[in-house]
């Protein structure tokens, strides 16, 4: 399947709070990297575009074993800035709509594929599920209408698609940089975020289930 | 106009071109011991450039020429440029009397360093090529620029450049080169990709 939709998938931060002492995209999931399992779910994608910073050379190490065609963007201020800001650069002298994917999420092969196939602009998100969340409201219409960290009805976990020249410069999240345009078309998936070592072990058993 | 301008050794072509001539010629040594200095920091670009020229221009300069008319390119990139020849240039701190052949079969202006001729040797430097004046002039002209390439003396250019484009295609960059590199890139597709993105 040929796709004209860059993928983004935002690797550059420190994963202080999981507390593996590595990048999120190298922790060992069932024996596999998260990245790695990361690059399966695109590996229909032409342009996959990873943002990296903290530990570049590791990732790219990685990267290069399974997609030695990656284009890897250079977030050299990943300390002051946020994911927000590795969409920006990741997405900016890309393909006309760049879907955004957060380095440490893992959604169900399935709803990868629905999500790819899906035109236009839209915001996934899931049922709450990670102990560090920000949610999510719908209208009516299932209509993504706003984020906040204290309540919604659902968990904010990406992946989200703008068009390219719609990304504008942020220094904070991918939810603020889709803030400007709500109300948006959510789609609801089966995803899991690694933020915490509880997280961690729910993913280990997420992808179990996609086995069944 | 969205300017193009290419690194020659390492990212255009598959090997860097002056081990080939050392090799070529049996002065390998010299040229390694110089090289390893060089990229261990020992020795400034400059004086090891102006050193290993003052080895190699003892060295018929045609038979140059010819050796590095062959060497191989990568076939892609060649292509992207061919197919976009006002968009793209060459700079590249070798000599012009060594590299005209292999520019002329590449097809894009090329900038490069210059030295005098006497019976087919370099008897003297004329000219060193600072890649960062060629983007200098570019961007003075009104154009948006993007560098491709992967040396200590591409950094001040990628630094310069509105784009810049980190090639990993023959070997890792300078690490002076990631740290201003946009992006790096791994092989030919990908590096097409991203630049025709960039048209």
């Amino acid at each position: 399947m040929q796709t004209a939709k860059s993928v983004v998938i935002t690797c550059a931060g420190i994963g202080s709070r999981l507390g593996l002492g590595t990048t999120k995209a190298l922790i060992d999931i069932n024996g596999k990297t998260l990245i790695h399992w990361q690059l399966d779910l695109f590996k229909d994608v032409d342009d996959i575009r990873i943002v990296v910073g903290f530990e570049a050379n590791l990732v790219v190490e990685e990267v290069r074993k399974y997609r030695p065609d990656a284009i890897f963007v250079y977030n050299h201020d990943y300390f002051n800035t946020k994911t927000g800001t590795s969409y920006y650069l990741g997405a900016r002298d890309g393909n006309e709509f760049a879907l955004e994917y957060d380095g440490d999420l893992l959604v169900h092969p399935d709803d990868i594929k629905m999500l790819l196939a899906k035109e236009g602009e839209w915001v996934a998100y899931a049922d709450k599920r990670s102990e560090d969340a920000v949610y999510l409201s719908l209208n009516e219409k299932g209509e993504v209408t706003g984020f906040s960290r204290q309540n919604g009805d659902y968990e904010w976990t990406g992946p989200c698609c703008l068009r390219r020249d719609r990304i504008k410069y942020s220094s904070s999240n991918v939810f603020n940089v889709l803030e400007p345009y709500i109300p948006l078309p959510g789609v609801k998936i089966r995803a899991c975020d690694i933020d915490t070592y509880g997280d961690y072990q729910r993913a280990i058993e997420f992808i179990k289930g996609w086995e069944k | 106009m969205t300017k193009f301008i290419f690194d020659l050794d390492g990212t255009i072509t598959k090997y860097e071109t002056l081990p080939i001539i050392a090799r070529h010629f049996n002065v390998e040594e010299k040229i390694n011991d110089l090289t390893k200095a060089t990229v261990a920091g020992q020795v400034p670009f400059i004086e090891s450039f102006i050193r290993r020229v003052y080895i190699l221009g003892k060295l018929p300069a045609s038979e140059i020429n010819e050796l590095l008319s062959e060497v191989e390119t990568y076939d892609k990139v060649v292509d992207f440029i061919r197919q976009h020849k006002k968009n793209c240039s060459i700079a590249t701190g070798n000599l012009d009397c060594w590299i005209e052949k292999l520019s002329n079969k590449i097809d894009c202006e090329c900038f490069c360093s210059s030295g005098q001729m006497e019976n087919d040797n370099v008897i003297k430097l004329t000219k060193i090529l600072k890649k960062e004046d060629i983007v200098r002039k570019y961007k003075d002209e009104g154009h948006r620029v993007v560098f491709i390439g992967d040396g200590n003396n591409d950094v001040e250019a990628m630094r310069m450049a509105d784009v810049a484009i980190a090639s990993g295609l023959t070997h890792s960059p300078a690490p002076g080169v990631i740290s201003v590199a946009n992006y790096l890139v791994l092989n030919e597709v990908a590096l097409c990709r991203q630049l025709n993105q960039l048209l």
